[in-house]
């Protein structure tokens, strides 16, 4: 079921120098802790002069869009799924 | 080359979420049982769902499809990306919709060191094979895209359609026949009912037939310098490398409640002229005319335009204008599409100064709004405005939202440009 959300969240992020990629490693939501298992897709958008980066994640059995607020680098969580009907 | 990518964006949903994978999903203008279906990925396919059913239709055919809301920013991404990867292999990349690219690689070949037509065609086909990887690896490993080859922009769309997804094809003087021989007139792009009612009146029923057909009776067929046009296509001549320029700017809404009143529409109007507005001053026009449109609820439709001597910048006067027109209606009936465009553009710069009005001050004023705009809010894209007129807070929060058009890439212009 995809769940619209808007809630603070703990992101732990890895810049890997040599391949040169940012992903997020681990996530704790409503104290329980995600390990990321794969980065499906990353992409940014814009909000007047406020730059987003969106990272759409996967732990092993939910799926994750957290949303970096590049102004004052707090993330958010916006939407969860566990890719099931609604 | 045509690079067309499979199912866009409900492919591209399935990249994101890999939960999703080899499920039946659709992306759907409203999730609604009304909604309409705009993508529907490989496997929603198999069951028959297809772009343009409704959401409802979807679910009879498979009751436990996935329906998920667009997220524009998702596909411009992906589509940005396909183009910084694609303009490696040549400067000469046109984007011909968010998912449909054109590439013309015919000086790849002459740099190659082989000449002869067979080893080209494998240089081209190693190309598109590489693309396909590097999609793969460096955009994401759930999309894929279908690629066709041929000697015009034409057949490498019609190659492109040969074989989904993920194929690879040409269309070239040894097997045209062949191809042509394999579809229905329908299959061809551009050619739908109307076109295909036009050339059966004339005795062509098959691709085969419209190829064999002489130039006269297309001409009949068409009534128009088309007919010429199709002659040239299919026998593998260049006519479609033109780009057209920007002839209007507009917006529709496609209301949730039936409003039929020219009061009760103007909060939506005002919506609509504010954020055509700002897309109209941020390309740099300002326009001579304006034109309303109205789908009504019993499907009767209605639409007017004016023209005005002086250009109009200021989205106050355009909005004033196109109430003006809305007013002339003569129907009173529930509304179901409201639309509003601007068309004879002409460049902001060219400023006519006013005998009665201080022209210069109302472009700062608008100028300074705008920035104001564009600083906290997002007008061109989203429609999140700093400054509204007050009319329009009584609209819903979430109506006239963000879209990716069909068909057209004008709009990717504006993002483009501001990314």
């Amino acid at each position: 079921m995809v769940e619209k959300i808007s809630s603070p969240v703990s992101v732990s992020l890895s810049f890997d120098s040599k391949k040169r990629k940012v992903y997020p490693k681990w996530i704790i939501w409503n104290n329980r802790f995600y390990p990321i298992v794969k980065v499906g897709l990353h992409h940014t958008f814009r909000q007047g002069r406020t730059l987003f980066h969106v990272f759409s994640v996967a732990s092993k059995s939910m799926f994750f869009r957290l949303v970096l607020n590049t102004e004052n680098l707090h993330w958010r969580l916006e939407e969860t799924s566990d890719g099931e009907l609604s | 080359m045509h690079i067309d990518l499979n199912s866009c964006f409900a492919t591209i949903e399935q990249q994101a979420n890999p939960h999703l994978r080899g499920k039946p999903v659709a992306v759907a203008a409203y999730e609604t049982s009304n909604g309409c279906i705009l993508a529907a990925s490989v496997e929603a396919k198999r069951y028959g769902i297809k772009t343009g059913m409704r959401v409802k239709d979807g679910k009879l055919l498979y009751s436990k499809l996935i329906v998920l809301s667009p997220d524009p920013w998702k596909y411009r991404s992906v589509h940005l990306k396909l183009k910084k990867l694609l303009s490696y292999y040549t400067y000469d990349v046109t984007a011909k919709s968010i998912d449909e690219f054109v590439l013309d690689i015919s000086d790849f070949t002459k740099i190659s060191p082989c000449q002869d037509k067979v080893r080209s065609f494998g240089i081209m086909c190693d190309v598109a094979r590489e693309i396909k990887q590097r999609i793969r690896k460096e955009i994401g490993d759930w999309l894929t895209v279908s690629i066709g080859i041929a000697p015009n922009r034409f057949l490498a769309k019609v190659a492109s359609n040969l074989h989904k997804p993920d194929g690879l094809e040409e269309v070239n003087k040894d097997n045209f026949l062949n191809c042509y021989l394999r579809l229905k007139l329908t299959d061809l792009p551009y050619i739908k009912m109307r076109n295909a009612a036009r050339l059966g009146s004339m005795g062509i029923y098959s691709v085969l037939d419209f190829y064999h057909a002489p130039l006269w009776k297309l001409k009949v067929a068409f009534r128009s310098v088309n007919a010429y046009y199709w002659y040239l296509r299919l026998r593998g001549y260049e006519i479609d490398d033109i780009e057209f320029g920007r002839r209007s700017y507009g917006n529709s809404y496609a209301l949730s409640k039936p409003l039929a009143t020219p009061d009760e529409l103007s909060p939506i109007l005002s919506k609509l002229v504010t954020k055509m507005g700002a897309r109209l001053r941020c390309a740099g026009y300002k326009a001579r005319g304006v034109n309303i449109s109205i789908l009504y609820s019993d499907w009767s439709y209605w639409h007017k335009g004016a023209s005005f001597e002086n250009a109009l910048f200021d989205s106050r006067d355009i909005y004033k204008k196109a109430f003006k027109i809305l007013c002339q209606s003569a129907y009173q009936k529930p509304v179901r599409e409201l639309a509003v465009s601007c068309f004879k553009l002409v460049k902001l710069d060219s400023l006519q100064l006013g005998l009665f009005e201080n022209v210069d001050k109302k472009k700062d004023l608008v100028k300074a709004v705008d920035k104001i705009n564009e600083y906290w809010g997002d007008p061109v894209c989203t429609g999140r405005f700093a400054i509204t007129p007050a009319r329009m807070f009584l609209t819903e929060p979430n109506s006239v939202p963000d879209r990716i058009s069909f068909g057209g890439v004008k709009e990717l212009e504006e993002f483009s440009l501001k990314v």
